[in-house]
């Protein structure tokens, strides 16, 4: 176990997507140590995985680009990556956290030529695009990760292909002997950022998500429109590869409903708005969306976005839960079954493809923090007792982006008035 | 309308049901989602759908639910409780509003599932034992003498088939086997009726 | 820095050697970059590569860097060396990755390589390593205008990080708006019941607090100044006025509640049994003070029934009323139902609505509020009429699909939040006079640019930016709570924590003279050379950030803790007084001179393209990383934001035989993605108006192209570049070559 510098004037956030980046950026930019903890091999999270953002169907990469040049700038904050904590002992001001950090069997060295995966064959699926493609089993996770070095995917790690990696790296970036390392920090305060994961669409039956091949997830439908995914920004059906002009969006996929998530996961309504306008860029007057809710919750200002929506002619919404889909053997076309409840009208509509707007439920739930901390009834974390522990963002509640930040924002401030006190006490 | 306005929108049919319906406080549980609409695979016969029952009995449309043959078509497939997102046991619901309606005799008239559930209890409870020879002839013969031939005639098939297989004695025709207390039995019953009765404030 | 020192380095790793004459660019840096110190290395971010370049800072005295390698995104680590000016030339993805590897292109790939290399070592000797803005506030106070729940728990949260905190408040007490509540909507597991809403120790706390320091009947009759010296003249009661010196400041002025006398169709402000949320509130204290259930207002009756309308006067697409949604409402009326339901269970509860939001663990207080027996009703009332002491509702029910009606002895309005955000300075001071109400100011800001915050939309001041809440445009101001955005108690206590983070952030800031967001940490700041001022007012007017004042000579006044270092002045200016240390005129326009400008005959076009660092330029970078390929025959030089572009390096550019110049910035218009706001907006105004100076110096139009590019644009972007080129190559090479 190795001992690194930190005290208990730190503050140790876990989590690299945007609300961790955040509580990060933010405290550091207050002239406070931070240690970033990250997972997997890359900062960015699961926003930069989206296209597009609601309402202003601006780039979330955009963001993450200014968050990247501050977080290069700043010299107070410290990342690791492939790191997991496995547990936080103590009480608010005084913790030790170990944290668990995965071989990425590339140094520092790495320059990111891409030598190494061009000597590679093998393939894995692809994470940042939700399993849809495959990458190379050396690879840079995506065009904005950071750091921007290169992973050497266990699996070929100990074979004659990561010692081909190896040898056509000219810079002695390949490490294949790296070990698992377990290191031990003290910090003063956390901040518990892990985000969400969408819900297994597989576990709702009756929409037939992993048996018909035109169900796909809202997460996957953001990859499809990207220009940096897996059809290079085509929006085709997974099926046949046509054009997917005919689009059902099903709201709720998993969230309210007690069989599945009992909360809303607030962000899927407007996703699927902003998502009718992938299509209606990518076909113009030939798209065809169809919206199935229950309620639009498109709150506070977002409402203008929905209102502009309604006005659009090739989205249509229909006030009903979709009961079941079956599939057309011949066209592979989903079809949807369901009552559309605004004076009981039986519908059997046939879509090219059908979107589930995906619940959100947090990566790792209160039970599941190596820690103790309160939790509520859908597993989002508030945080410890004594509020040396505090959650951001949707690990603490399903929040959209920018609600997500601010609530980080308001967590580093948290952590800062922690170690803050912690300091103060030590000094006194 | 404005004679009807005073009753409607109030939360008295909803309390009756809450208090008098099997699983009636349920109903103010649903969300209108639709699901179970959609779910029914009785569906597009029914005139009202349980989620649009559940939003009459919040109306106070008690007559038109009450007197509404959907809750009687339900075959208790369970698809609508397996889908409903907030779990409402709405077989039991609808068998609730059926079984209430008949006991306030405002179920509709003439209703083929309810008069087979009437033929059916009282086939049950005569003997005990559900006679089905006597249980399908009565239902044959229910619309008269030449529409009872008749169907009989298109089943004969059947019959004789479920005769060769043991399936139906012709013996039952007459008197058919049953229970050793029938009398114990009606007691019980009756008792059962009276604890209801009670319990859910029913007079008659 | 009166002794400079320049170095330049130039790596050939990652294939540079490979396919570039690494030898030529060192060569190119001596001879013509003039570099003093040269030094090649085939593996420069390694850690003996940063050794050698720390060595001779260190021993050689070198001041200057330029760095011929990769992009000045990538191996940021490695290359950072503080104290001394850095320039990067980006051979790797600007050159190798977004060339062919053919022998035929060689040449072309050589020539933009040396370009590169001349370019960055021309913009070296002209930076200065910035030493931070000379106008360093020292105060550390934070300003709190406002004593409600958002101004109290941004107060608190300050105090309890160690900063003092003044609060101004307009009202006789602290409490706010929230102080009028019965009860607040859960804002924690279990999700079930109202709760007490925590104000009296809220107020208890901030009135106890040592570093908190209160006003009461007070307003801000005037705020000068900037992040870490804002004077603040505060009016106490009696007309005194107290001079309050802070650092930053968090605007908590809360909302009103939407006029419910505007939705007599309704019953609003004629039927005294119509009330809207906060007139319920008060009816729920007042009972709950004596005892007793609510009551009728009009003849103290019992209530047996209580209908609640939502979206009244909002999500209005008519234009009568609000066309927003204020996010809280449905929670409010479930919270309001149970009031009743806790008091009797008989009494009848609807809330009437089109679409409830209830948003995450909100769901659960629905759920609790139907097993509580509150009716919920998908319809859209027409009318509320009086019948007596009776409120008869006319309504379209949306599920029967048929008109109802409804009666009951009190009626709630759920209407929205307007934010008490002062004057909205986009509408011009005399438009403001002739207004039937005329606005009061809260800030009373000194600034050129108007008295209070920019708003974003419909009186809120919000950023415009989802990964950026807290983004303001007015640096060291923050906006907490519903005068930002619609938003309930507990969203507004999460808002205000974040807003005293963000004022702590700036006065920390202020006090090293750096740069608040987004360019943080950035130590250059703008200087004017005031002798060529022409007092023409354009970057007093044009500053997104409204940094700029003017002196009573009318001269632009910096107040450089409010400047974000954008470069938008810098662009502005028609005599090129303005600058910046390691970003002017001169830089960019002594890169745009130096390259090897092909002759007339060579067929060797050059296109300047200037490109927004934060998305064009990643977008170019991925480009290259991506495979994308583009014509060699551009120059890319990156610029702060598309704002700073000044016009001189257009016509710089073309004098020198520049075939075409692309600017490619952010989107415009009202969803503009520019993060200073106006960029791109004034860049394409500016260009658009240089069409009679190419007429004039006989060029076609073409010759200056404006494109739109966002970080995501990784195909189009190489794509955009190949199209212009051929175009150019179509209209032919510039006839101004050679004269320069």
């Amino acid at each position: 176990m190795t001992a690194r510098v930190a005290t208990n004037e730190s503050i140790l956030v876990v989590g690299g997507g945007i609300s961790g980046m955040t509580a990060a950026l933010e405290a550091a930019e207050c002239g406070r140590q931070v240690i970033l903890a990250e997972k997997t091999p890359t900062l960015g999270g699961r926003t930069a995985l989206l296209y597009r953002y609601f309402p202003k169907m601006c780039h979330p990469v955009c963001g993450l680009e200014i968050n990247l040049r501050r977080l290069k700038a700043n010299r107070n904050l410290r990342i690791l990556t492939m790191a997991e904590v496995v547990r936080i002992e103590g009480a608010r001001g005084d913790y030790t956290a170990t944290l668990r950090i995965a071989p990425r069997y590339v140094n520092e060295n790495c320059t990111a030529c891409g030598a190494c995966a061009e000597a590679v064959a093998s393939t894995i699926p692809n994470p940042y695009n939700y399993g849809l493609d495959r990458m190379k089993a050396a690879y840079l996770p995506h065009a904005m990760a950071y750091p921007q070095r290169y992973v050497l995917d266990p699996s070929i790690a100990g074979t004659e292909e990561g010692q081909q990696a190896r040898a056509a790296c000219r810079y002695g970036a390949i490490d294949l002997d790296m070990k698992e390392e377990t290191i031990a920090l003290k910090v003063g305060a956390v901040v518990w950022a892990t985000g969400w994961k969408p819900y297994d669409a597989a576990k709702i039956q009756p929409y037939g998500y992993g048996r018909y091949a035109n169900v796909i997830t809202s997460v996957e439908f953001e990859r499809l429109a990207d220009p940096r995914g897996p059809t290079g920004g085509a929006i085709l059906r997974p099926s046949d590869g046509k054009p997917a002009k005919n689009v059902a969006f099903i709201q709720c996929a998993g969230s309210r409903d007690e069989n599945h998530l009992r909360h809303c996961s607030r962000i899927c309504c407007m996703a699927s708005l902003k998502q009718t306008q992938y299509l209606r860029e990518a076909y113009g007057e030939d798209a065809r969306s169809t919206i199935y809710y229950i309620d639009i919750r498109a709150i506070d200002r977002f409402e203008d976005f929905y209102q502009k929506v309604q006005h659009d002619a090739t989205v249509r919404f229909v006030k009903s839960k979709v009961a079941r889909i079956a599939e057309d053997e011949k066209t592979r076309n989903p079809i949807l079954h369901g009552v559309d409840t605004e004076g009981y009208h039986h519908y059997a509509t046939s879509h090219d493809l059908v979107v589930l707007a995906i619940g959100m439920e947090p990566e790792v739930t209160g039970a599941q923090v190596p820690a103790e901390v309160i939790e509520d009834s859908s597993g989002f974390i508030e945080g410890a007792a004594d509020g040396g522990i505090v959650a951001a963002g949707v690990a603490a509640a399903p929040l959209d982006v920018n609600r997500a930040v601010q609530s980080a924002t308001a967590a580093s401030l948290r952590a800062i008035a922690v170690v803050h006190r912690a300091a103060a006490t030590e000094n006194a | 309308m404005s004679a009807q306005v005073p009753e409607r929108y109030r939360n008295d049919f909803l309390r009756e049901v809450e208090e008098r319906v099997e699983e009636g406080r349920w109903v103010k549980m649903c969300m209108q989602c639709g699901v179970c609409a959609g779910s029914c695979p009785f569906g597009p016969h029914w005139e009202h759908s349980p989620q649009k029952i559940f939003m009459m009995i919040r109306a106070g449309k008690r007559a038109e639910v009450l007197g509404s043959d959907s809750m009687w078509m339900c075959t208790s497939c369970y698809n609508c409780i397996v889908r409903c997102p907030r779990k409402l046991p709405i077989t039991h619901i609808m068998h609730g509003l059926a079984n209430y309606a008949h006991r306030l005799g405002l179920a509709p008239k003439g209703q083929p599932t309810r008069e087979f559930a009437r033929l059916f209890w009282d086939n049950c409870i005569k003997q005990g034992r559900a006679n089905e020879l006597k249980l399908t002839l009565g239902l044959y013969f229910k619309d008269g003498l030449a529409a009872g031939i008749k169907t009989a005639l298109a089943m004969k098939g059947i019959g004789l088939g479920m005769f060769k297989a043991k399936r139906i004695n012709p013996m039952e025709l007459f008197g058919g086997h049953r229970i050793k207390d029938v009398k114990g039995l009606h007691a019980i019953i009756a008792k059962a009726r009276e604890i209801e009765d009670r319990r859910k404030g029913y007079t008659s | 820095m009166a002794d400079m020192k320049t170095a330049a380095y130039v790596c050939s790793g990652c294939g540079i050697g490979d396919r570039i004459d690494a030898k030529q660019l060192e060569r190119i840096a001596q001879k013509e970059g003039k570099m003093q110190l040269v030094r090649g290395h085939e593996f420069l971010c390694s850690a003996e590569g940063v050794a050698l370049i720390r060595e001779d800072i260190a021993k050689e005295g070198v001041t200057h860097v330029a760095i011929a390698a990769c992009s000045r995104r990538a191996k940021t680590d490695a290359f950072a060396f503080e104290g001394v000016a850095i320039t990067r030339a980006n051979l790797r993805e600007g050159v190798i990755w977004s060339q062919p590897d053919t022998e035929d292109a060689r040449e072309l790939t050589q020539d933009m390589a040396d370009d590169y290399v001349r370019m960055a070592c021309a913009e070296l000797k002209r930076m200065k390593v910035p030493a931070g803005n000379p106008d360093r506030g020292t105060s550390k106070r934070i300003l709190v205008v406002g004593g409600g729940l958002s101004g109290m728990t941004a107060a608190l949260a300050a105090a309890g990080a160690g900063y003092d905190v003044v609060i101004v408040e307009k009202q006789a007490a602290l409490g706010g708006r929230a102080a009028q509540w019965h009860r607040r909507i859960p804002y924690r597991n279990p999700y079930d019941a109202p709760v007490e809403t925590g104000i009296a120790e809220l107020v208890a706390a901030a009135g106890a607090h040592p570093r908190i320091k209160v006003h009461v009947n007070a307003t801000l009759a005037q705020t000068k100044g900037a992040p870490g010296r804002f004077s603040v003249s505060v009016c106490v009661e009696g007309g005194d006025m107290v001079t309050e010196e802070v650092g930053a400041i968090v605007q908590a002025t809360g909302f009103t509640p939407y006029d419910i006398a505007r939705l007599p169709e309704l019953g609003g402000g004629t039927n005294p049994n119509v009330v809207d949320q906060a007139g319920l509130e008060r009816l729920a204290l007042e009972a709950a003070a004596k005892g007793e259930p609510i009551r009728r207002p009009s003849d103290g009756g019992e209530v047996k029934r209580v209908v609640f309308l939502q979206c009244a006067g909002q999500r209005d697409d008519s234009g009568a009323h609000l066309p927003y949604c204020s996010g809280h409402c449905c929670l409010t009326s479930i919270k309001q139902a149970m009031y009743f339901k806790d008091a009797s269970p008989s009494i009848d509860t609807v809330v009437m609505y089109t679409d409830l939001r209830t948003p995450g663990l909100g769901e659960d207080f629905y759920r609790a509020g139907q097993a509580r027996g509150i009716l919920f009703t998908k319809g859209r009332a027409s009318s509320v009429t009086a019948d007596g002491a009776l409120c008869k509702v006319a309504f379209r029910d949306l599920i029967l699909d048929e008109d109802a009606a409804i009666d009951a002895d009190l009626v709630v309005l759920a209407t929205g939040m307007v934010a008490n955000s002062g004057v909205n300075i986009d509408i011009p001071e005399e438009e403001r006079q002739k207004m039937e109400v005329k606005p009061v100011s809260v800030l009373n800001l000194a600034y050129r640019q108007g008295p209070d915050m920019p708003q974003l939309k419909y009186g809120f001041t919000d950023s415009h930016f989802i990964c950026f809440p807290y983004e303001t445009r007015r640096t060291g101001i923050y906006a907490a709570g519903p005068v930002r955005r619609p938003m309930d108690m507990a969203q507004a206590a999460e808002d205000a924590t974040g807003a005293a983070l963000k004022a702590i952030q700036a006065v920390e800031n202020a006090g090293l003279g750096r740069a608040a967001h987004p360019r943080v940490g950035d130590l250059s700041f703008p200087t004017a050379r005031l002798e060529g001022c022409t007092q023409c007012k354009r970057c007093t007017v044009e500053c997104p950030f409204g940094a700029i004042d003017e002196d009573e000579k009318r001269y632009p006044l910096f107040n450089e803790s409010r400047c974000r270092r954008c470069g938008t002045c810098m662009g502005a200016c028609p005599v090129r007084v303005i600058s910046f240390e390691n970003y002017s005129v001169d830089t960019v326009g002594n890169q745009i001179k130096a390259i090897d400008m092909p002759d007339e005959f060579s067929e060797k076009p050059r296109i300047l393209v200037l490109a927004c660092e934060n998305d064009a330029y990643p977008a170019l970078d991925m480009a290259a990383m991506s495979g994308a390929m583009y014509s060699a025959f551009v120059r890319v030089i990156p610029v702060r934001c598309l704002g700073s572009v000044n016009t001189i390096w257009i016509t710089d550019a073309l004098n020198g035989g520049w075939d075409g110049v692309m600017l490619m910035g952010c989107k415009k218009g009202d969803d503009y993605q520019c993060h200073f706001v106006k960029g791109s907006e004034m860049a394409a105004y500016r260009m658009s108006k240089t069409d009679d100076t190419l007429k004039q110096m006989g060029l076609e139009t073409e010759r200056v192209a404006t494109y739109e590019v966002a970080i995501t644009d990784v195909a189009r972007v190489s794509q955009l570049i190949n199209e212009y080129v051929a175009k150019i190559q179509e209209i032919g090479m510039s006839p101004m070559k050679g004269f320069a």
